[in-house]
């Protein structure tokens, strides 16, 4: 007990040294929970906004759809499944798609295009579909026209309240004609999407296909979007195999691919980072080391046991990494908040960039509470490890050489 | 006289100096691995989309992106494609004959894009030699032969040998058809990509299409990455009746994603340069605590303040300087080696990754370029750091600096 | 009748074997085609959870033109496609438009059925683009017939690997015929019924195609009615029209 007093108390007399390891570990924990919270909160951001202009994070189809996307391979709609869908507790959102590809035309063009039946409300809380309208107005459930995407509008020569003319291949080999006015023209980033999209309401795509009732697909918004792989390979379960459920992950593996080989790169960066933080509180301990070796010195030749110094020195070592670490999560937890409400601004290209694709130009950080306790963890087991040092100093101090300045 | 001195006390206490020499190494090291990792990403990142799937600029007829309608060939092609091929920048410029058609097998057909290509040029543009998976490279002389996708062959069952028919209008609008046999399978990393494309010879194609030695597209791949604005510029005030773009602009997901870890890179930069000067700062700090006994004599003795200060900072100068070197060979052997070998991302979801395909290895690069920078960064947080700590030593009394 | 035969008598002895095969194809062809024909038929498509009835009339002429009007279902009914050579257009009565299909459509099944737009144009010939030669003779339904093996030339585009031909050997009727893949694997069957008088012309009146590997999909079609050899005019065949027919 008195040891542990006396750690404090050597802890209090030599303040500007103990400050100075503090700091060291203090500004470990903040710069290392920042860059990884910024980390997590930017491909996070991208994730979510890659994902969120189109796919979703997940689709329920029929079985085989994804392979052969065909009307046949549509599924009635129903409660039920939805039911099913929405029991899962990680799932935010359902809303239905009925997609297929169909004919665009206006007087003498004739364009290939994918016609999208979507439930307006819904479709608006997943993928913020009315966000990307430039000009004219969003669907209305019950409307009878179409929403046309600003690429195949120009093609087509068409503006908002011009006739669209859609022909293609219905449900059970019917015919699908109809002609729908333009309501409003919509922008995606995506040059595919851009340059061949056409939406409507869903009733009027299943009355265009003849498949009443019919939908292609599910899309789902998640509530957790860590939870992507166990929802669902949930939902796979609950659903069984006459319907498939994919990640978005599957859906666009490019894209998937992009983010994972850049969020793994920035590991070797982050690794560097723990290098610099590990040199930091090592160096700190050293120079520490050396101011003390003369006090050491004198202990030891008044007579204490190095066992006692060591337990000293331990005890000083605990409390100044462990106070140190405590610090930095409480001292970064607003400054993560802070940047989460005023994230980072992009700029030039890259906020350029951004704004094509619709998306904002801001680098939010993650507020996910495994980061602080990840990095302070792992801080704090630095740091602990690197305390060992003073200890070997100790074992190896001889009181004579120590004291001899 | 205060430079011999500032030597001496460098010898006289060699841990301390060795670890001050060290911070800086390791800084100077930090900073070189970070910028050389950062710099080998930045080209690993964009090379599966420039070197195996667009090219760093495309040139098309200004009307074909709009229908791919094979009639928009590029006009005076080979002219334009020898003007661009003895541009100093320009690696390799390779043409491509492209229609949209069906491809139809016994059992069912797909909607694919015909790409008609000079195959060894081709190889040397998008790897698509190196992408084989099943099968052989084009023969020079043998007819009508394709190269279709993994997936493509997968879902029409076609395997090498296998006989398809490819139906798609030529450059008057009729519809045409021909057999193609299956001589090899690709697979890149993109599968969407894969399952739409197919490649035949552009002599074959331009049969059918009755486009003669015409062709849509040049792809443009530059010696190095840097040089792409530059040469579009150049390209566009040349050609300026072509419609010629950027891999940025064919791919604009690319471009986001790159942009976006840009852009986290150099705030990551940022928080790496603090936590390089917060090191030596605390260790700075604590070098002159252990001398303020030390500095506290000599100002005891009476000596002049202002020599004092230089005298500290002649020693921080000097350990700078020869931390430097250290620092410098360090991160030029470390990343010279890597640039050799890669770096491999092993362990973690390596098994995964490269299932995709996906190049997992990076090659640094010593960043000969921002040396200087973070030198300078180095060298200032030292020394700014140790005045700091000399500053308030010397205003110290001396009595209370000795007293201990 | 009779000349008939010596006819094809004088052909096989003057002719190496292989030419009197393709001249027996090609005369179970012009049989079915005429120098231009008028046809009526219905076709069922049947898939596994539905099927579908398509009453259609087409004009004919040669291989390069040919129109097509529905006649039923009433939704469809008015819907006419025109072949000009390698070219298709629509025309869509309800939304009073023609439309030229695009190359993209072209893998499309045709109004649903096992038939894909590419079918309709695809110009391959039975005459040209094959190798023939018969392989042996058999009976089908008490009549006797040739077997006749097609081999696709190398250069034409053809998807099948070989077609095996069964042709009546007395009225030239194509009774059955067998798609196989180049690894001779068995993909579709056609077979031929109801051997009716029409027209003047004795011919099977109904044909159903079977897929191999696909269950309980088949399509047939039925001749409710035929005419052979009336002259139709070039200019019948041009959009213009399209809206005229019904």
């Amino acid at each position: 007990m008195w040891l542990i007093k006396m750690a404090w108390k050597n802890m209090w007399r030599n303040r500007n040294r103990t400050f100075i390891t503090m700091a060291s570990i203090f500004f470990a924990v903040i710069l290392s929970v920042t860059a990884s919270s910024l980390k997590e909160g930017i491909f996070d951001n991208l994730v979510k906004n890659v994902v969120g202009f189109y796919t979703g994070y997940i689709q329920v189809h029929k079985h085989g759809y994804w392979d052969e996307q065909i009307l046949e391979n549509s599924f009635e709609a129903s409660g039920n499944i939805e039911g099913t869908i929405l029991q899962d507790e990680n799932i935010a959102r359902v809303t239905a798609r009925l997609e297929s590809f169909a004919l665009a035309s206006s007087r003498d063009i004739t364009k290939g295009c994918l016609v999208v039946g979507i439930d307006p409300g819904k479709e608006q809380e997943i993928t913020l579909l009315e966000n990307k309208i430039i000009r004219g107005r969003y669907l209305d459930g019950s409307d009878n026209s179409v929403l046309l995407s600003e690429g195949l509008g120009e093609r087509l020569n068409l503006g908002v309240a011009d006739t669209i003319v859609l022909i293609g291949q219905g449900y059970h080999g019917a015919t699908a004609a109809g002609k729908y006015p333009v309501k409003g023209i919509v922008r995606f980033g995506s040059p595919e999407l851009n340059d061949k999209s056409v939406f409507m309401p869903l009733p009027a795509a299943q009355d265009f296909y003849g498949a009443y009732g019919m939908i292609t697909s599910y899309v789902l918004s998640l509530r957790d979007n860590r939870k992507l792989h166990p929802t669902a390979s949930a939902l796979r379960s609950a659903l069984g195999i006459t319907y498939e459920v994919m990640s978005w992950e599957e859906m666009i593996p490019d894209i998937k691919q992009h983010i994972q080989s850049d969020s793994n790169n920035m590991k070797y960066v982050l690794g560097i980072l723990y290098m610099l933080i590990c040199f930091g509180i090592f160096g700190t301990l050293l120079m520490m080391m050396v101011e003390r070796k003369f006090e050491m010195g004198m202990l030891v030749a008044i007579g204490m046991k190095k066992n006692k110094l060591i337990l000293l020195q331990l005890y000083e070592s605990v409390f100044t990494v462990v106070s140190g670490c405590l610090l930095g999560i409480a001292m970064s937890i607003p400054l993560v908040f802070y940047l989460n409400n005023h994230p980072i601004r992009m700029g030039g290209d890259t906020a350029k960039a951004y704004e094509r694709f619709g998306f904002e130009a801001i680098f939010p950080t993650s507020l996910e509470a495994f980061i602080f306790i990840n990095q302070g963890l792992t801080v704090l087991v630095i740091g602990l490890l690197l305390s060992l040092y003073p200890i070997y100093k100790i074992i190896r101090l001889d009181p004579v050489n120590a004291m001899r300045r | 006289m205060i430079v011999i001195m500032a030597w001496r006390n460098i010898w006289r206490n060699k841990m301390r100096s060795i670890v001050i020499m060290f911070s800086i190494a390791t800084g100077l090291f930090a900073g070189i691995a970070v910028l050389a990792l950062y710099k080998g990403m930045m080209k690993s990142r964009v090379r599966t989309v420039i070197d195996a799937e667009v090219g760093h600029l495309q040139v098309h007829h200004v009307d074909f992106k709009k229908d791919y309608d094979p009639k928009f060939v590029l006009e005076d092609g080979e002219k334009l494609l020898q003007a661009i091929r003895f541009l100093p920048a320009v690696k390799i410029v390779t043409p491509r004959s492209i229609t949209s058609g069906m491809l139809a097998t016994t059992t069912g057909s797909a909607g694919v894009q015909v790409n008609g290509v000079l195959p060894e040029r081709e190889y040397a543009a998008s790897r698509l030699k190196e992408k084989i998976v099943e099968g052989r490279p084009f023969d020079p002389v043998k007819k009508n032969e394709v190269m279709i996708g993994k997936k493509l062959a997968t879902k029409m069952k076609l395997k090498t040998g296998s006989k398809l028919v490819l139906t798609f209008t030529d450059t008057s609008g009729n519809i045409v058809s021909g057999a193609f046999r299956v001589v090899a399978v690709f697979q890149s990393d993109n599968a969407p990509l894969d399952e739409r494309n197919v490649y035949v010879k552009i002599a074959d194609l331009n049969t059918l299409l009755t486009s003669g030695n015409s062709f849509h597209e040049l792809v443009v791949l530059l010696e190095n990455d840097e040089s792409l604005e530059k040469v579009q510029q150049q390209l566009k005030k040349k050609f300026p009746a072509y419609h010629i773009e950027s891999w940025r602009e064919i791919s604009p997901e690319t471009d986001l994603l790159v942009k976006t870890t840009d852009q986290y890179s150099y705030i990551i930069m940022l928080i790496i340069m603090f936590a390089l000067a917060f090191g030596i700062i605390n260790t700075m700090l604590m070098a002159i605590l252990e001398r303020t006994r030390e500095i506290g004599m000599m100002v005891a003795l009476g000596i002049n303040r202002v020599k004092l200060f230089t005298l500290v900072l002649l020693e921080t100068i000097f350990l700078t300087l020869s931390g430097t070197p250290i620092g410098i060979l360090a991160g030029w052997l470390v990343t010279g080696y890597f640039n050799k070998y890669g770096l491999n991302l092993s362990g973690m979801g390596r098994e995964m990754m490269s299932s995709f395909g996906f190049g997992t290895i990076i090659y640094p690069e010593f960043p000969v370029d921002k040396l200087a920078g973070v030198l300078f960064i180095v060298a200032g947080t030292a020394i700014v750091s140790c005045l700091f700590p000399a500053m308030k030593a010397i205003r110290m009394l001396p009595v209370e600096a000795l007293r201990r | 009748m009779r000349y008939f035969i010596f006819l094809l008598l004088f052909f096989i002895s003057i002719f190496p074997r292989a030419q009197t095969a393709r001249e027996i194809v090609q005369k179970a062809d012009d049989k079915m085609r005429g120098s231009t024909s008028e046809v009526e038929l219905t076709i069922k498509t049947t898939r596994p959870s539905w099927t579908r009835s398509l009453d259609v009339k087409a004009w004919m002429k040669g291989t390069d033109y040919s129109v097509i009007l529905i006649q039923s279902p009433a939704k469809e009914k008015g819907i006419v496609f025109l072949k000009r050579k390698k070219e298709v257009w629509n025309w869509m009565p309800a939304l009073e438009r023609t439309i030229k299909l695009p190359p993209s459509m072209m893998n499309q099944s045709w109004m649903g059925t096992d038939f894909t737009n590419d079918d309709l144009v695809r110009e391959s010939s039975v005459k040209d683009d094959y190798v023939h030669s018969i392989i042996g003779d058999t009976t089908i339904d008490r009549r006797s017939c040739y077997i006749i093996q097609m081999i696709p030339k190398p250069e034409a585009a053809v998807v099948w690997g070989k077609l095996l031909v069964y042709i009546d050997k007395k009225d030239f009727l194509e009774l059955h015929t067998k798609f196989y893949d180049e690894e001779g694997k068995l993909i579709n069957t056609m077979d031929a019924y109801d051997i009716r008088m029409m027209d003047g012309r004795l011919i099977p009146t109904r044909f159903v195609m079977i897929p191999e590997d696909k269950k309980n999909h088949r399509t047939e079609m039925i001749y409710r009615s035929v005419k052979y050899n009336r002259h139709i005019a070039d200019d019948f065949f041009i959009t213009g029209k399209m809206k005229t027919l019904n």
